[in-house]
């Protein structure tokens, strides 16, 4: 089963629809509780990095009877340094983030944490790609 | 692991009352409600025991089953115990010493008031806030309401939930231990639990995370209310004894909203009311919250006060209780000291304060096996694209999103929605008598004829 979100930048109070609507599916199906809870951390976490750092991002959500495939595609600076930026309490994002509460560094380790496989590319000046697995 | 499969309610639905007006299905948290044959029909997997549907009854149809007076008798030394919202229904006329005396009139050996076991409760937060891991918030386990709800409707949070007994747990646990060191002879003790609530008669007659409730009967706020209240105004108030004050000032708002949540360390949230609740839960179950430490909620507006056996306004009942709160430091200050009972058997009783685990409900999965609960998720999209999508609810669910459940759990088909039906007969896929018969079959029959009422019955 398929489903796409479109994520705009900037949009704060938006944040969090995708994860909230791909959790209405998972509790539907037999999925431990656990394990839906660490994908809607991990889901959450990824659009508020589109949000807080991407002009507007594609997030496409693939569920299969054993896993979950999630990718996310932003239009945005990209990141210079990936294994920096997974780094806990690395953040790149502005003092008025910041202030909103987002921008702890804590984003990208935080969905590592949360998923099974997860794989972060990205071309400083276009954009990044987060792929995201996580088994049932 | 999930929840065993059995389920008891208080809230019920009386058929014959009941017109089939449908303003109880929609506001239904959990999407329970569905009207067959002319009446509502709660399914029982998804109740929650809240009471939303009895508030908004313009019949009165649905009601609470509770406890007769006349179980008590079975009983040979009997307990009332009594909630501080329940002194808080009656004008500050009457004292509180004067309604519990009134309380014990009706044929009890012992009145105890609840919020004794709240001292307890307070010392325990503090050591479960000491103790906190990185799972939360925490959620407290005071509403049985709320505790349901999130079994059925949040299930991967019923592990923030802390396993903790109620208070009136508590103070059963203490009534029984105290009359069997007291008196050797008393064969049979019962205590019996005023409740201003649907769901605390659910957490008694099936706990969750506990075998047994130490309640034996759960009686009516609302008739003890006019039972006593009768007491009360043909009573001589020279022969009450003067009050003592063995209640901690604040323990008699333990109830309300907003008490509980002071005796966690941390950020703590109070929220009150069903929608407020839900808008909460969803957004921490999305993973949008994090660094709350403590969350109370409650299931009515004002917590206790709030419940819907609550005869008395809840406002008037927050401010009685604030009200005597203020009365009770003042006789605090005279006596210096405080002599609640049940904190001499605080160590006894705190060796039986957890409970089991909370386990989820299935309730909301659409198959157990994955491969054909993918299928029907897949269907379920392209039925709700036929649906309209105002959720009208003449189809007899709730939504527009329900009613597409209901079909591809086999509960429903499509010509439910009266717009199908106009499709279907405009491509002569069902005929206009096959279409009445629909409508007969969800709201009953005759229910259009105009000398007939919304029950179906003929005029006279």
């Amino acid at each position: 089963m398929e489903m796409q979100f479109h994520i705009e930048g900037g949009d704060f109070s938006g944040a969090g629809t995708a994860s909230s609507e791909v959790k209405k599916v998972l509790k539907q199906l037999n999925i431990s509780p656990m394990i839906i809870r660490r994908i809607a951390v991990a889901l959450y976490e990824a659009e508020v990095n589109v949000v807080a750092h991407a002009f507007s991002g594609e997030m496409t959500v693939n569920i299969e009877s054993d896993k979950i495939q999630i990718c996310i595609v932003d239009e945005g600076p990209g990141i210079e340094d990936i294994e920096q930026a997974m780094q806990e309490g690395f953040s790149t994002a502005s003092d008025k983030v910041r202030e909103m509460g987002f921008g702890a560094g804590m984003g990208l380790p935080n969905i590592k944490r949360n998923t099974d496989e997860m794989k972060l590319s990205s071309i400083p000046g276009k954009g990044t790609t987060i792929e995201i697995i996580v088994k049932f | 692991m999930m929840a065993k499969d059995k389920y008891t309610h208080a809230i019920q639905v009386d058929t014959t009352t009941c017109i089939g007006c449908s303003h109880c299905m929609k506001v239904c948290p959990t999407q329970a409600i569905r009207i067959i044959d002319g009446h509502a029909n709660i399914r029982p997997e998804r109740c929650v025991d809240c009471g939303e549907c009895y508030r908004v009854c313009p019949v009165d149809a649905i009601y609470v089953r509770d406890d007769e007076l006349k179980v008590m008798q079975e009983f040979d030394h009997r307990f009332a115990l009594i909630p501080s919202v329940f002194i808080g229904q009656f004008p500050a006329e009457f004292t509180t010493s004067r309604i519990l005396q009134a309380v014990h009139q009706l044929g009890f050996h012992e009145v105890f008031e609840v919020e004794h076991a709240v001292d307890l409760m307070k010392a325990e937060y503090q050591r479960q806030s000491d103790k906190l891991d990185s799972l939360k918030p925490r959620i407290s386990s005071y509403c049985p309401a709320i505790v349901r709800l999130i079994q059925v409707a949040f299930p991967s949070l019923t592990d923030h939930i802390l396993q903790l007994k109620a208070p009136h747990d508590i103070a059963a646990n203490y009534c029984k231990a105290k009359i069997q060191n007291e008196q050797s002879d008393v064969r049979k003790p019962g205590v019996f639990y005023i409740t201003p609530c649907a769901s605390k008669i659910v957490a008694a007659k099936a706990p969750e995370g506990e075998r047994e409730s130490p309640i034996d009967g759960v009686f009516n706020m609302n008739s003890l209310y006019n039972k006593v209240y009768q007491i009360l105004v043909s009573d001589d108030e020279n022969q009450c004894r003067k009050q003592m004050a063995d209640l901690s000032p604040d323990s008699v708002n333990w109830s309300l909203s907003g008490y509980e949540r002071k005796y966690f360390n941390g950020r703590a949230l109070a929220i009150d009311g069903m929608e407020n609740v839900l808008e909460f839960l969803e957004k921490l179950e999305s993973g949008q919250i994090s660094e709350i430490d403590f969350l109370e909620l409650r299931a009515c507006d004002q917590g206790c006060a709030g419940g819907i056996l609550c005869p008395g306004n809840r406002f008037l009942t927050v401010e009685r209780l604030e009200s005597r709160q203020n009365r009770l430091e003042v006789l605090l200050k005279l006596n210096q000291k405080l002599n609640n009972p049940l904190m001499e058997s605080a160590s006894e009783l705190s060796k039986n304060l957890s409970t089991d685990p909370i386990l989820p409900r299935s309730e909301m999965l659409i198959d157990k096996d994955m491969e054909t609960a993918l299928q029907k998720m897949d269907r379920l999209k392209t039925i709700a694209a036929y649906l309209p999508g105002f959720d009208c609810g003449a189809c007899g669910a709730p939504t527009c999103r329900s009613l597409a459940e209901d079909i591809v759990k086999n509960k429903a088909s499509m010509s439910h929605c009266v717009f199908v039906q106009r499709i279907m007969e405009k491509n002569y896929k069902l005929s206009p008598e096959q279409a009445f018969q629909m409508i007969e079959k969800i709201w009953g029959k005759n229910r259009l004829n105009k000398y007939v009422d919304k029950n179906g019955n003929i005029d006279a």
